[in-house]
């Protein structure tokens, strides 16, 4: 099973802040993008997993802090909700940060039964206009992604 | 002779590099991102320094490339004059496409993995005294003008971000075959080592430092104004005239802007 962790600040995101700032003074964007927000995602594979509520339950508990973050959790989904155009951004070269997740799941919590973890951005563009998966990808393109080690995909919503 | 330091919000090493620049007898000020960028175009070079301009956010040095002033300093760096960007000077270099080619985005700064003996010992950020050996001709490069093939210096890095890729691996030759890397990280003997700790970020090739086709333009990871003065170095390290080897960065650019104004 893949589980699927979305975690966003619940304080103010000056990351995503700074994005859309740099879109609309910087970059020509006035007036087509009308927000950006930014979540981050854990997608952990894990095999034989006998208690799937109790292992979230423990992956929430280590990789969320509830003070400041807010998280939903879907098993071998991604379930979004409409009205902005979602980018995943993820490394295409070796991901230090996951691995070390990884490592700190299984060698330190024992949790034997994850396998693999990936983790990604996934940016929510709120674009006005005809077209804006052609506008988000250019976005990416531009700001969101550097080629020489990031990939990036528009997620399509259900 | 004028020099631009150029602070975006959140560099940390302008008053050092500005120390280092007007030590070397050269007229510096601090040149914060948001003055008219048009005023940039009556110093005579350019220092990009480090620090962790926009916190990061996104990766490295994207956001400040963004800004007017690195427009115009494109514009100064075609006609000639040098630029060197230090660390994040050089993320900055490289996310805005000034590097290597000045045709865009071709090269990543991606986070440090430090390998040894094919396995990963360490990742992410790291700060150390590194040994860096000078690899261009010599006066191939604005900021190395007075170094000369083989040299060795001993200069110190901080960052987690200093791990040079590119997706196409002729990027990486096209570098090579035009005498483009300035720095590669070595031993103490000026061995290049692909392991660490010689290679102290896994950067291909050992690179440390890169320069532009023309040569004006360089950007390095290490902090020269950090090695500028004797007694910022380790007791171990040599000497070069009561000064660091970071000094010869600095008089390199007034060198260069000397020669170029004969």
């Amino acid at each position: 099973m893949i589980i699927n962790l979305r975690v966003w600040l619940k304080i103010p995101d000056a990351e995503a802040a700074t994005v859309k700032n740099t879109l609309l003074r910087r970059m020509g964007y006035q007036g087509i993008v009308r927000d950006v927000k930014r979540e981050r995602l854990l997608s952990i594979e894990a095999d034989d997993v006998s208690d799937p509520d109790s292992l979230i339950k423990q992956l929430t508990r280590e990789l969320v802090n509830e003070n400041k973050e807010s998280f939903a959790v879907s098993v071998n989904s991604l379930d979004l909700s409409n009205g902005f155009v979602p980018v995943k951004v993820s490394l295409w070269i070796e991901d230090g940060e996951a691995v070390s997740i990884r490592d700190r799941l299984v060698k330190r919590l024992g949790l034997k039964m994850i396998r693999a973890v990936q983790r990604a951005n996934i940016w929510k563009l709120y674009i006005d206009g005809d077209d804006p998966e052609s506008v988000a990808r250019r976005i990416a393109e531009e700001l969101l992604v550097n080629p020489n080690k990031d990939r990036y995909e528009i997620i399509k919503l259900n | 002779m004028r020099i631009a330091v150029v602070q975006f919000p959140g560099t940390n090493c302008e008053h050092e590099t500005l120390v280092a620049v007007k030590e070397c007898g050269m007229d510096g000020e601090i040149f914060r991102w948001n003055r008219p960028e048009q005023e940039l175009c009556e110093f005579d070079g350019y220092v990009i320094p480090g620090g962790f301009s926009y916190q990061d956010r996104v990766r490295a040095g994207v956001i400040a490339s963004k800004e007017p002033v690195m427009a115009t300093l494109r514009e100064e760096a075609e006609r000639g004059k040098p630029i060197v960007g230090i660390c994040n000077g050089f993320q900055v270099l490289v996310e805005s496409g000034i590097l290597p080619f000045g045709d865009g985005v071709r090269l990543a700064l991606a986070q440090n993995v430090m390998i040894r003996g094919g396995e990963i010992v360490r990742r992410g950020y790291y700060c150390a005294w590194t040994m860096l050996r000078h690899d261009a001709e010599e006066k191939r490069c604005s900021g190395s003008y007075i170094l000369r093939r083989g040299d060795i210096l001993s200069i110190p890095i901080a960052h987690a971000e200093g791990n040079l890729v590119a997706s196409d691996r002729k990027v990486i030759e096209r570098l090579i075959d035009d005498g483009q890397i300035v720095f590669r990280y070595c031993s103490e003997r000026g061995e290049i080592i692909n392991e660490f700790p010689v290679n102290v970020n896994g950067s291909t090739e050992n690179i440390a430092g890169i320069c532009n086709p023309e040569g004006n333009v360089l950007g390095m990871m290490p902090h020269p104004e950090r090695a500028f003065f004797a007694w910022q170095l380790p007791r171990k390290h040599p000497r070069v005239q009561g000064y660091g080897p970071g000094r010869l960065i600095f008089e390199s650019m007034k060198r260069y802007i000397e020669e170029r104004r004969s």
